[in-house]
């Protein structure tokens, strides 16, 4: 963790390049996109669309690795719960002695599975492709406060020292003897002494943050310029505005009956 | 006045800075959770300390954020869960604009009041996800025979999720306050959450001695 929190891999395809606000609208009207429509071949497509996208960007590896790391677990959950109990449960898949696994369960839960899928791999996907500096100064130009973009952006860089805090305190008090190992109460009893030395130290810092954050001009009410400027096109306009549209309409389609 | 109030905007510096903290903190609170091997998220710790030093909007936007920012770089999932993380801060703000931290019932009330947000803000997610499961082994336990007892999929969904949210938010909420009453006066001061407007009057002084 200490290289920082950001998953951005450098890069210059089309992906890279595009604006970040294509990208976000991009993510969420497909994870959106992915939860309305009716059914598993829907899903697929546009587990396909992402694929090719992910492939693009030249991130295939890397979105395995962590992506299976996530999903897995979850994929085997759902599909063993689902398939022994769910309510639509009637038709027998196969039994193992008094545990029976039925074919509507297994069905529900492979279509949780991807769409659940969808969204993981969208958001590596827009994570992998975009700093998060950038998503923020994005967003600062269209409005968002700057007090927002400081708290994100100081949030990612306090995450990391926090969490080398916390490996300091833990080596510091199992010196003087604190028990991090052993049986659930014996470690749940560390907790305490573990979190509150690195809350005290970290909450003290904010006041001296806030004051040399004051005198540098934060929160003056000023117009503030644009550090640099996001290459823009006539095509991700209509883009953004294309998937914005496209999750609307599919609800519309929904409930006029789409199947 | 009354519940409103405790959301009027007094966004200083100071506790625009104490934001990122709580995020930090929430994610700390998770790491050092798993580094023990506990079976407990603890990941809103941040979220309910923010909330009581300096109210409900900056509690709810470090736990909106914190979501935010997990979710963009190790679960994706966590995403549409800010809601409930934002619903946390703000309850825990609402909590500690009427001091509730302050008295036994009160930290009774709030405890109640951040698993029953939680529990219930998080089911109605859990089955648009995980057709009602909420992604713990033990909890999905409990779902899978409730469901096969004839049991409605949302009741048993709600247990599912109430069985994580009860331990977890009840540490959660301990530690917090703990915190909370272990920083120096001088500095819970800084924030106050709780400010007289015109019409209410002022405390008697103190007796001098």
């Amino acid at each position: 963790m200490a290289g920082g929190l950001s998953l951005y891999q450098e890069g210059a395809s089309l992906l890279h390049r595009a604006h970040p606000l294509t990208k976000g609208v991009f993510t969420l009207s497909v994870i959106a996109l992915a939860f309305i429509v009716p059914s598993l071949y829907w899903i697929l497509a546009i587990a396909l669309i992402l694929l090719i996208l992910v492939i693009v960007a030249g991130v295939l590896r890397r979105l395995i690795a962590v992506a299976l790391a996530l999903l897995l677990p979850i994929a085997v959950l759902l599909l063993a719960v689902q398939g022994f109990a769910n309510p639509a449960n009637h038709t027998v898949l196969f039994a193992i002695g008094p545990v029976v696994y039925y074919t509507e369960g297994l069905y529900i839960a492979a279509i949780a599975a991807l769409r659940i899928t969808c969204l993981v791999v969208a958001t590596f996907l827009f994570s992998f492709t975009t700093r998060p500096a950038d998503i923020t100064e994005a967003l600062m130009q269209r409005g968002l406060s700057p007090a927002m973009g400081y708290v994100v952006q100081s949030a990612l860089q306090i995450i990391p020292q926090t969490l080398d805090m916390a490996g300091r305190i833990q080596d510091a008090q199992r010196s003087r003897g604190l028990e991090t190992e052993g049986s659930l109460p014996k470690r749940a009893r560390a907790y305490l002494p573990l979190m509150l030395p690195l809350v005290l130290s970290s909450l003290v810092a904010t006041q001296e943050r806030a004051m040399a954050l004051e005198v540098r001009g934060f929160g003056l009410p000023v117009k503030r310029v644009r550090r640099y400027e996001f290459a823009d096109s006539a095509v991700q306009r209509v883009t953004r505005w294309a998937l914005a549209l496209a999750v609307p309409a599919a609800i519309v389609a929904r409930l006029l009956g789409w199947k | 006045m009354g519940i409103l109030n405790a959301f009027k905007v007094r966004m200083n510096t100071l506790a625009i800075v104490l934001i990122p903290v709580c995020i930090a903190i929430d994610w700390a609170g998770h790491a050092v959770a798993s580094g023990l091997k506990l079976p407990l998220f603890l990941d809103s710790i941040g979220t309910v300390l923010g909330a009581l030093l300096a109210g409900p909007w900056v509690g709810g936007i470090a736990g909106l954020i914190t979501n935010f920012i997990s979710s963009g770089t190790v679960d994706p999932i966590a995403a549409p869960y800010s809601i409930i993380s934002l619903a946390i801060g703000f309850a825990a703000g609402i909590g500690g604009y009427y001091g509730w931290h302050k008295t036994w019932q009160g930290r009774v009330a709030l405890y109640i009041l951040i698993v029953l947000v939680a529990s219930i803000g998080s089911t109605p997610l859990n089955l648009g996800l995980y057709q009602g499961q909420s992604g713990v082994p033990t909890g999905d336990a409990i779902y899978a025979a409730l469901v096969k007892g004839g049991w409605p999929t949302w009741l048993a969904a709600y247990i599912d999720e109430a069985s994580g949210d009860i331990p977890d938010k009840l540490i959660t909420v301990v530690v917090a306050i703990l915190i909370y009453f272990g920083l120096p006066n001088r500095y819970r001061a800084l924030f106050s959450v709780w400010r007289r407007t015109g019409d209410e009057k002022a405390p008697a002084p103190a007796p001098s001695v």
